[in-house]
């Protein structure tokens, strides 16, 4: 039925083209080759203005209504030149943008970078199809930052979406655009499950083996100086705050308890909910201390404790 | 003040800016639009001001609606009419300070945009002297500026920064400006003209009632202006000749109509003699078909696109109104003889005058017709009454009552040169000698900076010709009997100086005014001569001394479509060799590849520096010859890929041009 529509399908056919002849890069440089331009409604209007004014004029034999008319037109003409060069040269780069949990938003950077010796005014960028725009300047031989974000639409390794930079300066008649399509990508773990149940009490076999009720509160801990991957429960933030030292317990007693998450410990049936109880309780052992391990597809991570740890169960939850 | 202005929210103050520019392109309207039109305009504007300077929410639809249609019944009441020019201009006066009511979005502001383009055009349906040009060309600065100022969207950034801007751009379009303007053909008009395009100007007419030149001797405003070439006149010789009046109703004076040209093709006899004066006029539009020209023209004035021709009673005319500035070249020679053999008949109409008119001047020319029975002594006779009778040429004579010739003659003995001439011939007709009165131009003023001479509305005149047997049709000034100065060395009433003149010149020293007068004049006179009478003709012309035989509009396009296929391919050029040298730092790395092609190496295409080190690596020889290679493909990485600081925007260059030389080094 698509030919039913053509323009729209000449539209999206054409987008599609020049997305695809449009290279990934994290950092773009625009030229004559990437940088499109096409009068705006008001430029036609302009345009028809124009037309007016010249019929005016010859029809009233006005010398100077010709001189108002070209002189217009020739500003008009020099105002196309100076709305292309606002973005020609111009030289953008990205920030990939740190993992984000499913239904949150990723935010990345972008730095544009202006090595002429004029400022570049009314620059607008927006990730594609959304129509929010973000407007910044850039001056004589600066740089600016620019912040965007977009929902990520589905979990696991995927790449930013498609960039478009726009200026209407300094007239309005012309929108000139670039689109760009950043090769960095995002990695995006599974939403953690809202008021998920607790941690289940029984592990896989491995849980099992290590008998769960080895619990001797009472007992003194020992303490270590703060290791990178401990958890913040650990830290013995009464003596960091006294001699300014990061002091952490010695999980004597509590690494003895260990779980080994599975998607059939979820009891869900379905995948996707099944990875955002994981991803729950994976975060909710992080927090408690409990050493785990997760066993997922073809992954398999032995129990273990700490932010490096976590951050591997979510990428494995991830590319499930 | 100021301080507030610059506190003031961005929105406000850009709102406050574009109010300023309508004011100032609609301002010049106040003459053309009614009174209340004015009123409305400027009540809007304030409104709207102070809405902006207090930040209050703009007016109801409502309010819009209702005052829109006030206007248009106000249109109504005033024009009985919608359309037209004067209405047309009314409307979007009122129009554009409406909208002004919900200048909001940015596409509002683009429709106040076109329609203050549209009333800039208006303005020069009644001007288009230098001054309008001025005013104007700051207006679309103004209007730029604010449009400019509309696309800078973050912050609040100075006005001057889109003035610089729109300066620029303006600059920039300056050329495109002349080269259309030059080159452009000059087509005729594509439709009628409206019947009111150019009312509201003033000039001689084909009728006099008495009056009318005294009205026309307080417009300052040019006429024409003419340059010789060669010899220069005296400037008692400087009559210009315009309707010539014959036929007299008791009040007004009225042309002749002139038989069709096919049957009195040549209907005045002209003998001329002496040397010619050779000139060229440029006269502004004035509605009339009359050519003015120097007494007397044998041969027709050149105008391009027409042929003038002469009617009986030596007036050149043009088949059509002078709508524009017209540019013609004649001949003249002072000295001349017409119509000395014209047969009784011819003359007749010279001799009527109306039944019961003027009783005590016919009987005093029945007087002056048994004491001096020679016809040319009877003329005298008049003058030297003239002379001697203590009559005043004044501007304020009074109204003169039915038989306005007896009135002059006898009871208040003031008149303005047209009273004077009209009961001049009243008195030779009724004595028998055939008279008739002359409008026209008497005089002018010499710029001594460029030599054009200015004749000015108040220098229109009227005089007499009278027809004596064997010497033809012989002017005669009576005004000159009266006020000698006024022909002899072009003496001018004063006329009453406005309040606002008196306080602008008072302290100034009239020979300084009048020197300022002069460069004012000679300014506006290049003005007209370069941009408003620059005619198809001219552009022929041009195109003729570019070496083309005989130009016609298709070469006017050909030049132009030239220019711009021109223009394009050096801009394509431009952009191709912007584009070579874009990146310098891709260019670095073709040249880095070319030392592995020596290498005779393989490379896979669009390597980058990383993948050139990992080939360097594996290649010995290739370590031997280029030892630094792997250290600068490093450094050209850390060019591209590190994080950039801010500062070093400016010495991407640098750097690119600093690693191409180490290149150069090591090729070596």
């Amino acid at each position: 039925m698509r030919w039913l529509h053509p323009l729209r399908f000449l539209k999206n056919r054409f987008a599609k083209w020049l997305q695809n002849r449009m290279p990934l890069a994290d950092r773009i440089t625009l030229n004559q080759r990437n940088v499109y331009i096409i009068p705006t409604r008001a430029g036609l209007m302009l345009a028809v203005t124009l037309m007016v004014l010249l019929l005016a004029s010859i029809n009233y034999q006005l010398n100077l209504g010709y001189l108002l008319t070209f002189l217009l037109a020739g500003c008009a003409l020099v105002a196309m030149h100076v709305a292309h060069a606002t973005l020609r040269g111009l030289t953008m780069h990205l920030e990939a943008p740190d993992a984000c949990y499913m239904g949150a938003t990723a935010q990345f950077v972008i730095h544009l970078q202006n090595t002429r010796k004029s400022p570049r005014f009314g620059l607008s960028m927006s990730v594609q199809d959304t129509g929010h725009w973000v407007d910044t300047d850039v001056g004589a031989q600066a740089s600016a930052t620019v912040q965007l974000a977009f929902k990520p639409p589905r979990r696991g390794l995927q790449h930013l979406p498609t960039l478009t930079l726009q200026t209407l300066f300094p007239l309005g008649t012309f929108r000139v655009w670039a689109i760009w399509r950043p090769a960095a990508q995002v990695l995006v773990y599974p939403a953690p499950e809202q008021h998920a149940p607790p941690l289940p009490t029984h592990g896989s076999e491995e849980g099992h083996q290590a008998s769960p009720a080895v619990h001797t509160l009472g007992e003194p801990d020992g303490l270590r100086p703060y290791r990178r991957g401990d958890g913040l429960k650990t830290i013995v933030w009464k003596k960091a705050a006294k001699t300014g030292e990061l002091v952490s317990r010695e999980h004597t007693n509590l690494q003895t308890r260990t779980l080994v998450l599975e998607p059939q410990l979820t009891q869900l049936s379905q995948t996707e909910a099944q990875l955002s109880r994981l991803c729950a309780w994976v975060l909710l052992a992080e927090k408690q201390g409990v050493r785990y391990g997760l066993r997922i597809g073809g992954h398999n991570l032995a129990p273990a404790n700490g932010l490096t740890h976590q951050q591997r169960c979510l990428q494995a939850l991830a590319l499930a | 003040m100021w301080r507030a202005l610059t506190r003031l929210p961005r929105d406000g103050r850009d709102t406050l800016f574009l109010l300023a520019v309508i004011t100032w392109v609609a301002l010049p309207l106040i003459q053309q639009v009614p009174l209340w039109c004015s009123l409305m305009g400027a009540a809007v504007i304030l409104w709207r001001g102070s809405l902006a300077w207090r930040a209050l929410p703009l007016p109801g639809t409502a309010w819009r609606l209702g005052l829109l249609a006030l206007a248009v019944a106000a249109t109504w009441m005033s024009y009985r009419t919608l359309l037209g020019r004067d209405a047309g201009v009314t409307l979007v006066v009122v129009l554009l300070t409406l909208k002004t009511l919900e200048l909001r979005a940015r596409r509002d502001a683009f429709v106040v945009f076109f329609l203050s383009f549209f009333l800039m055009l208006t303005q020069f349906f009644y001007s288009q002297s230098l001054l309008t040009a001025t005013a104007m060309l700051l207006a679309l600065w103004g209007l730029l500026t604010a449009l400019v100022n509309a696309h800078m969207p973050v912050g609040k950034p100075p006005l001057w920064q889109a003035a610089r801007m729109a300066g620029q751009m303006t600059l920039l379009g300056a050329p495109i400006m002349l080269v259309l303007f030059m080159l452009f053909p000059r087509l005729a008009p594509l439709w009628g003209l409206p019947g009111d395009a150019m009312t509201g100007r003033s000039g001689l007419s084909a009728s006099m009632s008495v009056g009318n030149i005294a009205s026309l001797a307080l417009d300052d405003s040019v006429a024409m202006r003419l340059r010789f070439t060669g010899q220069q006149p005296e400037p008692t010789q400087m009559y210009f000749r315009g309707p010539v009046l014959t036929q007299f109703d008791g009040k007004r004076w009225t042309a002749m109509p002139w038989p069709d040209a096919d049957l009195h093709p040549m209907p005045t006899q002209l003998v001329v003699q002496g040397e010619p004066l050779n000139y060229q006029i440029t006269l502004e539009p004035n509605q009339q078909p009359w050519l003015l020209t120097l007494d007397a023209t044998p041969q027709p004035p050149k105008v391009p696109g027409s042929t003038p021709r002469m009617t009986h009673d030596l007036q050149w005319v043009l088949t059509r109104p002078v709508t524009e500035l017209l540019r013609y070249e004649a001949t003249s020679y002072t000295r001349y003889l017409a119509d000395v053999d014209a047969p009784r008949t011819q003359l007749r109409p010279n001799l009527r005058l109306p039944l019961g008119f003027n009783p005590r001047t016919q009987a005093w020319a029945q007087e002056l017709q048994q004491s001096h029975p020679d016809p040319a002594a009877r003329v005298q006779a008049v003058l030297q009454h003239l002379r001697t009778g203590d009559y005043l040429y004044t501007l304020e004579p009074g109204l003169y009552g039915r038989d306005s010739a007896d009135e002059f003659w006898f009871d208040r003995k003031l008149g303005f040169c047209e009273h004077i001439a009209a009961a001049f011939v009243i008195v030779m007709r009724a004595s028998g000698i055939p008279a008739r009165v002359v409008t026209g131009y008497q005089g002018g003023e010499r710029n001594t900076l460029d030599n054009f001479w200015t004749v000015r509305q108040s220098d229109a005149h009227a005089w007499a010709e009278v027809w004596l047997a064997g010497r033809g049709w012989v002017r005669v000034d009576p005004t000159a009997a009266v006020a000698p100065g006024r022909t002899g060395s072009l003496q001018r009433l004063q006329t009453p100086r406005g309040a606002l003149t008196s306080a602008l010149l008072g302290s100034v020293s009239p020979a300084f005014a009048l020197n300022m007068r002069a460069a004012w004049d000679a300014v506006n006179n290049r003005w007209n001569q370069w941009v408003l009478n620059y005619t198809q003709q001219r552009q022929l012309d041009l195109l003729k001394n570019l070496g083309f035989e005989s130009p016609g509009w298709e070469d006017l396009l050909y030049i132009l479509w030239s220019i711009v296929v021109v223009a394009s391919l050096a801009s394509a050029a431009w952009s191709a060799w912007e584009r070579q040298r874009q990146d310098p730092w891709l260019r670095l790395l073709v040249r880095a590849r070319k030392a592995f092609a020596h290498a005779k190496l393989q490379l896979p295409p669009q390597s980058t520096p990383r993948q050139l080190i990992e080939l360097w690596r594996q290649h010995p020889s290739l370590q031997a010859r280029y030892p630094q290679l792997r250290t600068w493909l490093l450094q050209l990485e850390a060019l591209r890929y590190s994080q950039p600081k801010p500062q070093q925007a400016a010495s991407f260059k640098q750097q690119c041009h600093a690693l191409g030389r180490q290149l150069k080094r090591m090729g070596r």
